[in-house]
């Protein structure tokens, strides 16, 4: 597959990436807003004509700045879904589905009619697209954009107009629907979850640039970088100063603020400071102070706060250091957590994330 | 009528018995002078007689034809212009979206002296025109270039917040869609632009029924070429009364049947487009 690339600039913004689309696969570009990923997706849909750059699609150049090449969007056969679906509010479900259809009159019913089963909306084929549900909307959406079929799906955060349960089961229901599909998907996100249940690569995105690629498991599970472990919102981020290394399995001690913390065995000097992160939920709590466990870090400390983030709950906890830790709405119950409480938080060694300052 | 339950929307706001007065008044205002104008026509027994003279039937003609021209051709180039206005900004479209209204504010003699001054005789074009055999000033054409200059402003702001309306998402999917821009326009923005459209068309038809200065400035009062109705209202009041009641009951029906009809057309329309 060979590489296509752009830079553009707006204001004070500079984009600058390369990518490669494999058939079948789902390339994630993941950032905040503002990072540039809705912006390189409009560029291969043709919406945005970069600076300079080189995009094919489907073995086809539909950007060439130095060729002069310019492949205006209607001539791009590009599947897009944009964030908030956009349907025509003037058309029922199945005119919409069949818009970007141009064959005869026949072949294009039969056409509708499969994408209307595929994405079970047989039942409203004749409603108005504001009558429908979110999940719905995605769906004639979505069928709207396959049902020409294009050489590439350009998917802009398709599952952010919709709420959390929604999103789950939407998207086990995407990811089956992509399976059957050979063509290569562009998917835009800012959620973790997402990028990881349906992403083949990834790329992170910051202010314009690549700061991480990868499989997603990857670069959003194990960043070696502080700016990437922020990106990828994990949790907790502190500093470790090396104290000891254990003579027979060559693990660090060292400190955190006077708190003593065992971290895995990795290439540092006695007295050097580490950066390191730990994810929210890889931090077990515990009420009572644990015995004959083999993770290494038992920290008592206070409940600060407990609070809900979307489907689990937050429990914020000072142990000399403050530690976030992510546990169920079970576990708030079972173990009766709450404000001022003392509990145990338990960490492996080897759950801890040595990170670079520096991009490498 | 419905008020939301807050304080402001309650009846004991001191505003709202001052606004039903106030309503009363001015439903009043406008409405006792057309009640009397039909009461007048109508009960008088000679509207039809008044009606079916010559000059009348000729003025109606003649505005029909008018109004309808002048209304094609403010479509036609207001309609690009509104889209430009909508979709691009530039320094110089900025000074044109507002000037674009000078027109409406301008005394209608006033447009009809400057027309004169570009299109006469001793006008800006008038030696050009002249010397290729075309004459506008005095002729029905003359009544046609009055009627859009007064009146093409009103569909040309309609149709510039209705295009502004349609969201430009909407035509990127479509493109992307394989819809070439010029098939979009066709096919995504002029149907979902179209109520807010109609409605521009209709105000800009009345106006151009209406137009009386700029009309007698500069295509004069000739029956049967440039003696649009309300012209031959003016003549008719010092020669035929009845037929001048006539003509303006005409008018006020004509006018109201448009608001009327074009009001419920383009909120039937919104409600099909939610």
């Amino acid at each position: 597959m060979t590489q296509s690339w752009l830079r553009h600039s707006i204001g004070g913004f500079h984009l600058d990436i390369a990518w490669s689309l494999e058939p079948g696969q789902v390339h994630v570009l993941f950032g905040q807003s503002g990072s540039g990923k809705t912006t390189t997706l409009r560029a291969i849909a043709g919406l945005v004509r970069p600076d300079e750059g080189h995009i094919e699609l489907d073995g086809q150049v539909v950007f060439d700045s130095a060729g002069s090449v310019w492949t205006p969007p209607h001539k791009r056969r590009v599947g897009y879904l944009p964030q908030e679906y956009h349907l025509f509010p003037h058309l029922d479900v199945a005119q919409n589905i069949a818009f970007g259809l141009s064959d005869t009159r026949d072949s294009m019913a039969q056409r509708v009619e499969e994408l209307l089963t595929v994405f079970r909306l047989t039942g409203v084929a004749g409603r108005r697209v504001w009558e429908l549900s979110g999940g719905q909307r995605q769906r004639v959406a979505l069928g709207r954009a396959m049902a020409p079929n294009p050489s590439v799906l350009l998917l802009d955060e398709p599952f952010s107009a919709l709420d959390m349960e929604l999103r789950r089961e939407l998207r086990a229901e995407l990811r089956a629907v992509l399976a059957r599909t050979n063509i290569p998907i562009v998917l835009v996100t800012h959620d973790r979850e997402e990028a990881v249940a349906l992403g083949d690569s990834i790329q992170i995105l910051e202010q314009g640039r690549v700061v991480a690629s990868g499989t997603p498991i990857e670069a959003l599970g194990h960043p070696t970088q502080v700016r990437v472990a922020r990106l990828v919102g994990i949790e907790n981020i502190f500093t470790v100063t090396v104290r000891e290394r254990d003579a027979e399995d060559g693990a660090l001690r060292g400190t955190a603020d006077s708190i003593p913390i065992s971290l895995p065995f990795v290439d540092a000097e006695i007295g050097e400071e580490l950066t390191v992160g730990v994810r929210a939920e890889d931090i077990i709590l515990a009420s009572e102070e644990p015995s004959g466990l083999s993770a290494r870090n038992n920290l008592p400390g206070k409940v600060v706060s407990v609070h809900q983030e979307g489907a689990r709950y937050e429990v914020v906890l000072d142990c000399g250091i403050v530690l976030r830790s992510a546990v169920t709405r079970s576990a708030i119950t079972s173990l009766s957590i709450q404000p001022g409480q003392t509990l145990w938080a338990v960490l492996k060694a080897s759950s801890f994330l040595i990170l670079a300052e520096q991009l490498a | 009528m419905s008020f939301p339950t807050r304080v402001f929307g309650s009846s004991r706001h001191p505003l709202l018995p001052a606004g039903v007065a106030a309503t009363a008044i001015y439903v009043l205002f406008i409405g006792l002078p057309l009640v009397a104008l039909l009461v007048r026509s109508i009960g008088g027994g000679d509207f039809l007689a008044g009606i079916s003279t010559s000059i009348v039937l000729q003025a109606l003609k003649l505005s029909a034809i008018t109004s309808i021209i002048s209304l094609f051709v403010t479509v036609l180039v207001g309609t690009p212009f509104a889209y430009l206005l909508a979709r691009r900004q530039s320094k110089t479209l900025r000074i044109l979206d507002s000037l674009v209204e000078l027109p409406i504010v301008l005394p209608p003699v006033v447009a009809g002296v400057a027309m004169l001054m570009a299109f006469g005789r001793t006008g800006l074009l008038g030696g050009t025109l002249g010397s290729a055999g075309i004459s506008i000033p005095f002729t029905t054409v003359a009544v046609v270039f009055a009627q859009v200059f007064v009146a093409a402003p009103f569909y040309i702001r309609a149709a510039k917040i209705s295009f502004q309306n349609v969201e430009i998402d909407l035509e990127e999917v479509s493109q992307t869609l394989g819809t070439s821009p010029w098939r979009t326009f066709w096919r995504v923005t002029l149907p979902l632009a179209l109520p807010g459209m109609l409605g521009g068309m209709a105000l800009s038809w009345a106006r151009a029924i209406s137009e009386f200065g700029a009309t007698i400035m500069f295509a004069g009062n000739f029956t049967g070429r440039t003696q649009t109705i309300p012209l031959a209202i003016l003549s008719a009041m010092e020669s035929n009364f009845s037929a001048a009641l006539a003509m303006s009951t005409l008018v006020v029906v004509i006018s109201a049947l448009i608001l009327v009809v074009v009001g419920f057309a383009s909120r039937s329309m919104r409600r099909r487009q939610a």
